[in-house]
């Protein structure tokens, strides 16, 4: 039985969300229209920091076809955390729905609606905003400055998101007292954005009686209800909030874009339904962005290769409003306790203010740039030792028993085994000891990375997974989740899960998601946490149908119901030939009703990790610089794959992502005004299908974690947290030149090369690898 | 985009007649590909645009091994990329189609577009004044001609006038022994407005000297540029590696780029030297022997 | 503000519709045609959302005005399937090789692939990342995508 069972879970069934996204069918909130609708838009600002001394709407309001414009003189002035994380401390309550003063370029100032997307664009031209221009900063070094503006009025000050985040683990001194040698490094990262293929967009309709209903492109529909509800002052059963197909969110899609408020008062106001989408520049400007980061990290090595100490202080840029940034920091702060075993560790992590773009929630969390740097030190100390980068990063990697960031023990050696496989599969030792390029501009190298990601956001966020599994009087079931769709397959892993529990046939499992009048209440589809969190609230509903089901089958079977056993839609008797399907268990009898079994779940994870290792070749094309990534093959560790195929689009995905932080993506502002200098797909370049190198992924399931439904573990975030550091220390094996930050620009690459070539010319000046 | 008058004339002359007597500002639309973008991001608004694909006489695509290439106005990137005509005779200029952008936007953007927006770091620029291309322009006086090397002012600008159409190129006919290249350089494999291109054609004589070349460069100047110093080093000698490096050199030397998002103004210079070396060992390689 | 009509064929059907003349084809697609298969990822030529069959030819429709196709043919996403509503076997093999994950860029690679298939029906992976270099999919990294395109390929895929 327990073969059947794997049949399901473990195998890429037909995802069922697929046909409709094939056909053309599947629709997004930009492909829903309702009658009488009328068409948002937003008009920014075109400066970084400012006073707004005057706002001038009548022009735009006399425009043919304007139904309403809204400014802040007209809002409600609500403090609310723009993220939906209403009561976590995650997030920063820190933005109005409008202010009188603008943080960042391209701010929100106001807000029209008319009969057509030209008119609602023609009218943005129409308004009259006069500014009070103030002081900006745009770096860090700048925000912390005693006599820096401060940009908002709210605690700690000094343009601190939050207090400074400490983690200590051990004695730092004593740690460092042992350390045969010191290695410290300063580390830097750029600003990636998500670049999801669906611009925001969401629509808002009031009925007759106040009843808000919102359509929108959202990973936290419940969230969006709960902060909607708080800032409009409605209670909850008022607010429906409904997410059909999404176009791709990778964490960005959690927080609330200042928009959507306006976009249900603009509906409230003219008594019409309202849709805004962003253009693909608005994406940019009004969206969120990784926050750039400036890690300094120290590190104490004894002869042997073990880490006696760790001290790190790390400085990430949040931009305008806080968003994300108590998370960010606190997440990728604690993250560096891990991942290479030490005992004695100092972090400070800060999170500052700068009138930049918002940076907020992105695929990895913090841990993105606080691995890069963990993880290229590492190589840099295999070089001071001697050692294999691979040996080195396998002799410290964390293992069973080792406190994981969440402070709990870590369950088997995910890590180990990843490390392990990897070297196996590239044939490392091998590679190694190659005989190098002779002649001509091109060099190749071989590079690996590290890293572990956390499936769920405890213990900053104590989650809970609702499900709800109803069995039809066919024996087909319905799985109420209040997870999110955001693509990635979740919803059919979950009706795996399902299916597998109950000894189903995958086809005879329909998931409904998607409305929170209808759906259990879910946080949302973050931190790697769906498979983990709503699969298992999935498996223990299914659990309690499952003990339904079989009491009422043991009576039709004459078998006491722990004889039982279930797979491919039939109930058997372990070791008889007694059987029937569960269609006829659960039907209707000459005088007996159907059963109506429904089966209710609710579930608080902890928090479980999983682990990866890219291995990675790289080619550098000495004369332009340019570095072109040839092959990844990435090993994962992940627990128990629920569908192979959707678990490898994830890896494949995250690759993508992470290519392009490293060597393309940046999305920058003129530092003197505050300007966007790229928002657009022709200067923020992400890597496009001629530039993607073939992927050889491997999974492995040797940790499974007992939290997680069949032991599952989450991989959404691993592949983009591993691949950077990979790259970076490929590059290393190619040319000799390390580089700690991303993205690596061709023009660096040539620069180093070329000081380098002069250090060599010059040995007696120091500090150069040769 | 703001609202405009649309009209689809049917021959130059009511095209030239809508031009001069129209709403203005008015702009003509091929392909569209250009056009629609700066409609979009509010660079241009025009009042009336004029769809010349109802012209006849526009679609010309014949070559002579004497008299050499006509392309016509409406003649498609995706049409240079994929003849035998262009692949065998003007690579360089097959190159330049290929690597222009997106098949989906091949597919509509016109080589004549092309050369009319005159964007520095356009890609078929270079290679049609490396190849002496010469345009056929119609007016209300009749037509005129013009080498494509003479029509750019300045980013955006060109010698048109308000009231002419560009309507064909004419490429001469390469002489034996002449190799083409084109290159590119751009952070991506596809989809990139050049950082900096490239253009050769060189022709060898029965010696093996270098009878004649030219070097164009794209995207390090406000117009595409002759390499004129970078040719004369190499005019009437052998093509040895040491002179192909001394020719990049000055090349290198002659390019006036800026920095911008793209790339610094150093980068750009340095990439000049290193593409040229490379497009004049490519364009050589192609001379059969 | 005058609209016109412009007459012309989508996925076989003969379609007539009124818009002004700065109306882009997707946008007549989208809303006048209610073709809402086709997605705006960009509006501005780069992304590929809008990809669409026009005469043969795949074309970004966003970069198209709605009055230029008078007379032509134009296929979408939604035409794709047969008549009897059989996936064609592009979708089959992007739906058995998990080629979309969040679907929004799915409808224009498609319309893309299929018609690199109608030119070239046994590409190279080569060959077909050169096809779709001006699609953008931020989802998948592409390796799926290509999988699929090269299953359908395959002789005998073709039904």
């Amino acid at each position: 039985m327990k073969a059947a069972t794997k049949t399901i879970v473990g195998t890429s069934v037909k995802r069922s969300d697929l046909l409709a996204k094939v056909t053309g069918d599947a629709k997004y909130v930009a492909d829903m229209t309702l009658p009488g609708l009328l068409h948002a838009r937003s008009k920014r600002s075109n400066i970084a920091h400012a006073r707004i001394l005057r706002i001038d709407t009548s022009r735009a309001l006399a425009l043919p076809g304007v139904k309403a414009v809204l400014t802040h003189e007209n809002v409600p002035r609500v403090l609310h955390a723009g993220s939906p994380h209403p009561r976590s401390a995650s997030v920063t309550c820190d933005q109005y729905i409008l202010d009188d003063k603008v943080r960042y370029w391209g701010e929100t100032v106001a807000v029209v609606a008319a009969t057509s997307e030209e008119i609602a664009e023609a009218a943005l031209d129409l308004i009259e905003v006069e500014y009070e221009a103030l002081p900006a900063v745009f770096t860090v070094e700048d925000a912390v400055r005693p006599d820096a503006p401060q940009i908002h009025d709210r605690e700690p000050g000094g343009n601190l998101v939050l207090p400074p985040v400490v983690v200590s683990r051990g004695d730092i001194e004593r740690g460092f007292a042992e350390a045969d040698f010191v290695i410290e490094g300063e580390y830097e990262g750029g600003r990636p954005t998500p670049a999801y293929m669906e611009p925001n967009a969401c629509m808002c309709q009031w009925d007759g009686n106040g009843n808000l209903t919102v359509w929108i492109s959202t990973q936290t529909a419940f969230m969006v209800r709960g902060i909607m509800a708080e800032v409009l002052g409605l209670p909850l059963h008022k607010v429906r909030v409904l997410v059909d197909h999404m176009g791709g969110g990778f964490g960005a899609k959690q927080d609330l874009f200042q928009s959507e408020f306006l976009c249900a008062l603009l509906a409230r106001q003219t008594r019409r339904p309202v849709r805004m989408e962003y253009t693909r520049e608005e994406t940019f400007l009004g969206g969120r962005t990784r926050h750039p980061v400036k890690i300094w990290l120290k590190q104490g090595f004894r002869k042997d290769g073990t880490l006696s100490a760790r001290q790190a202080r790390i400085v990430y840029n949040s931009g305008a409003y806080g968003s994300h940034g108590p998370g960010v920091t606190i997440v990728g702060t604690s993250a560096m306790t891990s991942l290479y075993r030490c005992e004695n560790v100092q972090l400070e992590g800060r999170c500052v203010y700068t009138n930049s773009p918002i940076a907020g929630a992105f695929r990895g969390y913090g841990v993105v740039q606080t691995y890069y740097a963990l993880d290229i030190q590492m190589d840099e100390a295999a070089v001071k030792l001697g050692m294999d980068p691979a040996e080195l990063k396998l002799k410290n990697a964390v293992r069973a028993g080792d406190l994981a960031p969440s402070n709990h023990p870590l369950i088997g050696h995910g890590l180990e085994d990843c490390i392990q496989r990897g070297m196996q599969e590239v044939g490392w030792a091998a590679l190694r000891r190659r005989a190098r390029d002779a002649g001509g501009p091109q060099r190749r190298g071989w590079g690996m990375g590290c890293e572990m990601h956390g499936s769920s956001a405890y213990p900053g966020i104590k989650e809970q997974g609702n499900a709800i599994v109803k069995m039809n009087e066919d024996g087909t079931v319905v799985l109420l989740t209040g997870t999110a769709g955001l693509g990635t397959g979740a919803h059919t892993a979950l009706a795996q899960i399902v299916a597998g529990e109950l000894g189903l046939r995958f086809e005879s499992v329909s998931v409904m998601h998607g409305d929170t009048d209808v759906v259990p209440w879910d946080i949302g589809a973050f931190a790697s946490h769906t498979t983990y969190l709503g699969g298992r609230a999935a498996q223990l509903a299914a659990v309690e149908i499952k003990r339904q089901l079989f009491e009422r089958a043991a009576k039709l079977l004459e078998a006491a119901p722990d004889d039982l056993e279930s797979a491919d839609g039939s109930i058997t008797v372990r070791g008889s030939e007694r059987s029937m399907t569960i269609r006829d268990a659960v039907a209707p009898r000459k005088g007996i009703p159907a059963a109506q079994f429904v089966g209710t779940a609710t579930y608080h994870p902890t928090k479980s990790y999983s682990f990866a290792a890219h291995f990675v070749e790289v080619n550098v094309d000495i004369e332009t610089g340019q570095i072109t990534v040839l092959q990844v093959v990435p090993v994962h560790e992940i627990g128990k794959v629920i569908h192979p195929v959707a678990a490898a689009g994830q890896i494949e995905g995250g690759i993508q992502q992470g290519i392009g932080h490293t060597l393309y993506e940046d999305y920058q502002i003129d530092m003197r005004t505050g300007r966007s200098l790229n928002a657009n797909f022709v200067d923020y370049k992400m890597p496009l299908s001629m530039d993607m190198p073939t992927i050889r992924t491997v999974i492995l399931e040797t940790a499974p974690d007992p939290g997680g439904p069949f032991g599952a573990k989450g991989v959404g975030e691993d592949p983009i947290v591993a691949i950077g550091p990979a790259i970076a220390n490929a590059v290393y094996d190619a040319i000799g030149v390390r580089f700690r930050h991303y993205p690596i620009k061709p023009e660096q690459v040539l620069q180093a090369l070329r000081e380098k070539q002069s250090a060599i010319q010059s040995p007696e000046e120091e500090g150069v690898p040769a | 985009m703001k609202y405009f008058e649309y009209s689809e004339p049917a021959s130059l002359d009511e095209a030239v007649a809508l031009l001069r007597g129209g709403p203005a500002p008015a702009s003509l639309i091929a392909g569209g590909t250009d056009l629609m973008v700066q409609m979009k991001e509010h660079v241009r608004q025009p009042a009336h645009v004029i769809n010349i694909k109802k012209i006849p006489g526009m679609d010309d695509f014949s070559f002579d091994p004497r008299d050499g290439l006509v392309l016509g106005a409406l003649i498609t990137t995706r049409q240079v990329e994929t003849s035998p005509i262009t692949l065998r005779h003007y690579a360089g200029l097959a190159r330049a189609a290929t690597d222009f952008a997106s098949i989906q936007v091949r597919h509509r953007a016109t080589v004549v577009g092309n050369v009319c927006r005159a964007s520095p770091s356009a890609d078929t620029l270079p290679a049609l004044i490396a190849d002496g291309a010469v345009l056929r322009i119609h007016g209300p006086s009749g037509q005129r001609r013009c080498a494509v090397e003479d029509f750019c002012t300045g980013p955006g600008r060109t010698v048109l006038a308000a009231d002419e159409i560009v309507t064909h190129i004419e490429i001469p006919a390469p002489p034996t022994r002449t190799g083409k290249a084109y290159i590119k350089h751009g952070r991506r494999a596809q989809m990139e407005l050049a950082t900096v291109g490239v253009a050769v054609r060189i022709t060898l004589d029965d010696a093996g000297r270098v009878d004649d070349l030219a070097i164009a460069l794209a995207a390090v100047a406000p117009t595409p540029i002759r390499a004129e110093r970078g040719e004369a080093t190499l005019r009437g000698h052998r093509p040895t590696p040491a002179l192909l490096a001394a020719a990049a050199q000055a090349a290198s030397e002659e390019a006036r780029p800026i920095g911008d998002v793209r790339g610094s103004a150093a980068y750009r210079r340095e990439m000049v030297r290193v593409l040229t070396r490379r497009a004049l060992e490519q364009a050589l390689q192609e001379i059969q022997p | 503000m005058k609209n016109r009509i412009v007459s012309f064929t989508v996925n076989g059907e003969a379609r007539e519709v009124a818009v002004a003349p700065n109306r882009s084809l997707l946008d007549a697609l989208r809303t006048e045609a209610a073709l809402t298969g086709t997605k705006k990822g960009c509006d501005v030529g780069e992304c590929g959302s809008c990809t669409v069959i026009m005469d043969g030819r795949p074309v970004n429709s966003c970069l198209v005005l709605a009055l230029e196709v008078e007379g032509s043919e134009i296929t979408t996403v939604e035409g794709l399937q047969a008549a009897d509503g059989r996936p064609h076997t592009l979708q089959e093999c992007f739906m058995q090789c998990g080629a979309a994950q969040c679907g929004f860029c799915t409808p224009g690679i498609l319309v893309a692939a299929k018609a690199l298939l109608d030119e070239n029906p046994a590409p190279t992976v080569d060959e077909i990342r050169f096809a779709i270099a001006g699609n953008i999919c931020r989802c998948t990294g592409y390796t799926k995508i290509i999988d699929a395109i090269s299953l359908a390929a395959r002789p005998g895929a073709q039904s």
